[in-house]
């Protein structure tokens, strides 16, 4: 998963095919039926069900995520139309025991974060005192934790968004990045998404500073076109993801930016779009950075970014599909590169991406969350 | 993991991988009990070290051996020794933590920490980098450590840029090393470093790019560098002034409200209700301070004491290619006069990137206002006849559109010099589609080069041809080398007076106002606005546009042709927002209101959800049509329509042509019918 660090799950870590080869083996030893020429739902359902029931152990590197692969698991299923297999209330009490909350409201200044844990393993139980210990609520773990909610139909206006938001705050640099926990942690754009994507969830801006946050996106945009990481960083699909969807839900850019006035922008809207459809290769699939190989989720990072800014229609969709098919696994899934197993990552940023392409079958994406999009609970 | 068979595991496999696991979660259990109780022991620290070594991923633990070093520290005060053989071993279990995963955001993090505290040896450092970018030569995190380890001590850039020769040297394909060196490069020739001037520095790099891009022409990297450097070298960061209306040299017609009397054959006629006229500066890239001050006018024109001066852009910014200002004139009062325009007269006139406008530029032009006699009648404004060819001497153009402050330009010659051999050395690699697509783009930047009339415009059917072979080509991209074309047609029209009077039109129903026709050329993008700033009628029908962009700077520009256009909403028409003269616009026929904007879904979809917007009459009457139209009323309710067309559009129909009425009172005709009283 070289490239997928960039994304909300991967913050932390990439183990779970920590020793995957960099590049697939082209040469299979044995022969494999040719791939489906169909989109499999009824197996892409038994998968996650599966997963849902049992998480395999080549994830367990990927413990301190557990929110994350919740996140995967449950918004898929809201893809494939089959949130009904999943107990709700269940659900929601289990996100909602991993929330951080302060003991009383002086704590808040004390420049913690109250977010939401990623795992019990970053979790103590609150001690005799009321007070929590150590405590590592991280960025994406309550975007993972508010999407979730999000998806399942829980009122979020229940939950204590107040000191979440307040709290939020003591996470952003000066330089308008943020980190991902109060402790420290590296500041790069994918956290001024989720903080972006936080926000817009809770539709309540309080929790940051957006001309700040805008500034240092913009500070991101390399000379090709795409955005890095961190300022000065090579261009990246992720991370010209996180740009764009961050400057969506902040407002600062409007739909169709393309066909509307872009000298009045402010990113260079047409270098952006040549970068992005130049990461479209020969195979049909997208790669996430020049002279990569293609890979599944890059179809979401960038057909995505396509999309906000109204360049979709130039994605070569029937290629992009076919790429998609081949690397969709017969056990249900999809797989990074053509011919591996499936894991829970790409099989996600596969369903958005077929959800992008317009799937019938597939809930429609809200692209600059990433998530199904709900117009009943207001996304 | 991947591409192993997940269900062959043998026995003995699944009792060894259960016993990691239950180890696994022993050690983590233990480890979350000391971390909890703030035990910070030699024992419990090496405890934390095995979790990490098993899993780099688990990054309580990275936070937990923060602590514990702060704690040893605090408690050793500051034996050097101690605090070395401490920070060490932090270094030793993330560079084992790196072998299990060398991508692991926290382990790269935990070390970034500790060079923080001041703790490192550059050597050390550049040699764990050099063994990981060995590995892994495309490693970002590896490369932004680089960078990071670079700024901390002090490193010199062209140590790094050494470096990157090696790097490129050893792998033509490593974008990753181009990336960093266009980085370090910028920083350098933005320095003016020493052997870092651009005239000198740049032809080198287009040797060094040329033999990546001739020994394997398939791979991007080479490619995008050598962009890079075309960027480079077209950049001029001085602004400058590209064109203005009136231009130097010439004679306007001013006349009041309605047509001129009698039959003026000069096409530089304008006619205005409010009696004065807008003066346009057209620069090459946005600048910022254009006023009063920075630009001084000295003319016989009664009334017009300091002129304010508008930047035609969002309404937020205060940069702008293109500024205006309106200059007075009574029409009782016919006679000549001169009006001196000196642009840079006092600096202040900055380009957004931060460079000064610093060559001062001078420009006259002659007003001559005439009297009014005859009256405006409102007739309707056909499309389709009253149209005659134009006769005029082309040399009435070259007055209009000539200006080319570039010649003062006195570091050009370098540029040139590269560009022409760049083309010389492209022409032999243009069978592939990036080879022809950089061709394409060289010969418009040698184009835009030329001053020389012999020689202009000879390279542009080369380049239409290139784009057309790239549209058959290479049809994924197909709308991108549309709009390439587009933009190199409009420029070899607009390249002479010649081509240009082949467009040109006069239309009779508006005594003989001339009409600048560009229908039916499958153009999806509009440019060269600045040789159009004269054009008052422009028929731009039977197109593909998507938006008007760029016609913001037409000022003088009163009636528009769209009418069979890709026009999806009137957010796409915003930049007609800034022309004040427009009386008639035709958008009939377009996709207006087929793809409907999902107001609901959007924190800032409409402008109604801004804080600054305050209803009007019709906003407080209506609320439910102007929340269902707000794209067209916020265009149309700015213009001052007298003619609309608007049928052969999804959104036409009864509710909304009631609507359009409500919002442009003043309309006359609308969709070909006169409006009552």
């Amino acid at each position: 998963m070289s490239e997928t660090t960039v994304s909300i799950d991967s913050d932390r870590s990439k183990s779970e095919d920590e020793d995957e080869e960099e590049y697939p083996s082209p040469v299979q030893s044995f022969p494999r039926p040719p791939p489906s020429v169909n989109f499999e739902k009824d197996r892409h359902l038994m998968y996650l069900e599966m997963m849902y029931e049992l998480l395999p152990y080549h994830y367990q590197s990927q413990e301190i995520n557990r929110l994350t692969l919740a996140h995967f698991i449950i918004s898929g299923l809201h893809f494939l139309g089959a949130l009904d297999r999943v107990d709700k209330d269940v659900v929601a009490k289990w996100v909602l025991s991993f929330q951080a909350l302060p003991s009383n409201r002086v704590s808040l200044k004390d420049g913690e974060f109250y977010g939401f844990f990623g795992s019990r393993s970053s979790q103590f139980p609150i001690d005799e005192n009321g007070d929590l210990t150590h405590n590592g609520s991280h960025l994406a773990s309550t975007y993972c934790a508010l999407a979730i909610l999000k998806v399942i139909g829980h009122d979020l206006s229940i939950i204590d968004s107040e000191s979440l938001l307040l709290s939020m705050k003591n996470l952003q640099q000066d330089d308008g990045s943020f980190m991902p926990i109060h402790i420290g942690g590296e500041t790069d754009l994918r956290f001024v998404y989720c903080a972006a994507a936080i926000c817009y969830m809770l539709d309540n801006w309080s929790g940051m500073d957006k001309e700040s946050a805008k500034n240092y996106i913009l500070n991101c945009q390399s000379y090709d076109g795409g955005f890095g990481l961190i300022p000065g960083s090579e261009s990246h699909g992720g991370a010209t993801y996180c740009a764009i969807a961050s400057l969506r839900l902040m407002g600062y850019i409007g739909v169709d930016l393309l066909s509307n006035d872009s000298s009045s922008s402010i990113i260079d809207p047409s270098l952006l779009l040549n970068w992005c459809l130049q990461r479209q290769g020969n195979d049909g699939g997208f790669q996430g950075r020049t002279n990569k190989p293609s890979d599944t989720c890059y179809a979401f990072w960038i057909g995505a970014v396509l999309k906000l800014i109204g360049g979709d229609a130039l994605i070569d969709k029937i290629a992009l599909r076919k790429f998609l098919l081949s690397c969709q696994s017969k056990y249900g899934g999809f797989s990074k590169f053509s011919g591996q197993l499936p894991d829970l990552y790409h099989s996600y940023y596969g369903y958005t991406a077929f959800s992008l392409l317009e799937e019938p079958d597939l809930s429609p994406l809200c692209p600059e969350l990433g998530l199904p999009l709900l117009a009943a609970s207001g996304i | 993991m991947h591409g192993r068979p997940r269900k062959a595991s043998k026995p003995e496999e699944e009792a060894a991988s259960a016993a990691k696991a239950v180890k696994l979660r022993s050690l983590q259990s233990q480890f979350m009990t000391n971390h909890h109780d703030k035990i910070y022991t030699n024992e419990a620290i090496e405890l934390s070290t095995k979790l990490l070594e098993i899993n780099p991923e688990a990054y309580t633990a990275w936070n937990y051996r923060k602590l514990a070093v702060e704690d040893c520290l605090s408690r050793i005060e500051s034996d050097p020794n101690l605090v070395n053989s401490i920070l060490d071993e932090e270094l030793r279990v993330v560079e084992s933590a790196l072998r299990q995963n060398f991508k692991s955001y926290g382990a790269w993090h935990h070390r970034k920490w500790v060079l923080s505290k001041g703790h490192s040896s550059i050597g050390d450092e550049l040699k764990l980098l050099d063994k990981f970018q060995r590995l892994d030569s495309r490693n970002f995190h590896a490369w932004n450590y680089r960078r990071f380890v670079v700024e901390l001590t002090n490193r010199s850039e062209q140590d790094e840029l050494h470096y990157t020769d090696d790097m490129i040297n050893n792998n033509f394909s490593n974008y990753s090393a181009w990336h960093n060196r266009s980085v370090l490069l910028s920083s350098l020739l933005a320095q003016n470093a020493d052997g870092f001037m651009p005239n000198e520095r740049i032809p080198d790099e287009y040797d060094l790019v040329h033999s990546a891009i001739f020994t394997d022409p398939d791979d991007q990297s080479g490619w995008f560098y050598h962009l890079w450097l075309l960027d480079q070298t077209l950049n001029v960061e001085t602004p400058l002034l590209t064109s203005s209306w009136p231009s130097h040299g010439s004679t306007v017609s001013l006349s009041g409200a309605g047509c001129l009397n009698g039959s003026s054959s000069k096409f530089t006629t304008f006619c205005s209700e409010s009696g004065s006229f807008p003066l346009i500066l057209y620069f090459d890239q946005a600048v910022g301070g254009v006023s009063s001050s920075t630009v001084t006018t000295d003319s016989e024109l009664k009334g017009n004491g300091d002129l304010v001066w508008e930047p035609i852009s969002y309404k937020n910014s205060q940069v702008s290619c293109v500024w205006v200002t309106h200059l007075k004139y009574v029409s009782s009062d016919p006679c000549e006069y001169k009006v001196k325009i000196r642009v840079g007269n006092s600096p202040g006139i900055v380009s957004s990137r931060g460079h000064n406008f610093s060559a001062p530029y001078e420009f006259v032009f002659t007003a001559h206002v005439h009297d009014t006699v005859k009256d405006s009648q409102e007739g309707i404004v056909s499309w389709t006849d009253g149209f005659d060819i134009w006769d005029a001497k082309s040399k009435d153009l070259n007055s209009l559109i000539t200006l080319d402050q570039l010649e003062a330009e006195i570091d050009f010659k370098w540029r040139q010099e590269a560009i022409d051999s760049e083309v010389e050395c492209f022409g032999i690699l243009s069978d592939s589609k990036i080879g022809k697509l950089t061709l394409a783009r060289l010969l418009m930047a040698r184009e835009a080069m030329v001053s020389d009339d012999a020689v202009k415009g000879v390279r542009y059917e080369e380049i239409l041809q290139l784009y057309n072979d790239l549209m058959a080509l290479d049809s994924s991209h197909y709308q991108y080398y549309k709009d390439e074309h587009s933009v190199a047609f409009l420029h070899k029209v607009t390249s002479s007076s010649e081509s240009l009077s082949r467009h040109l039109f006069r239309y009779r129903g508006m005594n003989n106002l001339v009409c600048l026709r560009l229908n039916n050329l499958s153009l999806s993008r509009i440019a060269s606005v600045e040789k159009l700033l004269f054009v008052q009628m422009l028929d731009l029908s039977h197109n593909e546009l998507h938006s008007t962009e760029g016609l913001e700077a037409m000022q003088l520009l009163s009636c528009l042709n769209l009418s069979h256009n890709r026009i999806r909403s009137f957010s796409a028409l915003d930049s007609l927002r800034h022309v004040k003269q427009l009386k008639v616009l035709d958008v009939s026929h377009n996709h207006i209101g087929k793809h409907s904007v999902d107001t609901t879904r959007y924190l800032c979809s409409s402008p109604l959800s801004n804080s600054e917007w305050s209803p009007d009459d019709v906003g407080r009457q209506n609320p439910g049509l102007v929340t269902k139209y707000w794209d067209a009323y916020f265009v149309l309710r700015d213009l001052n329509l007298k003619q609309l067309d608007i049928a052969g559009n999804e959104i036409s129909g009864n509710e909304f042509s009631s609507f359009v009425l409500q919002i442009v009172p003043k309309l006359v005709w609308l969709d070909g019918q006169k409006l009552g009283n």
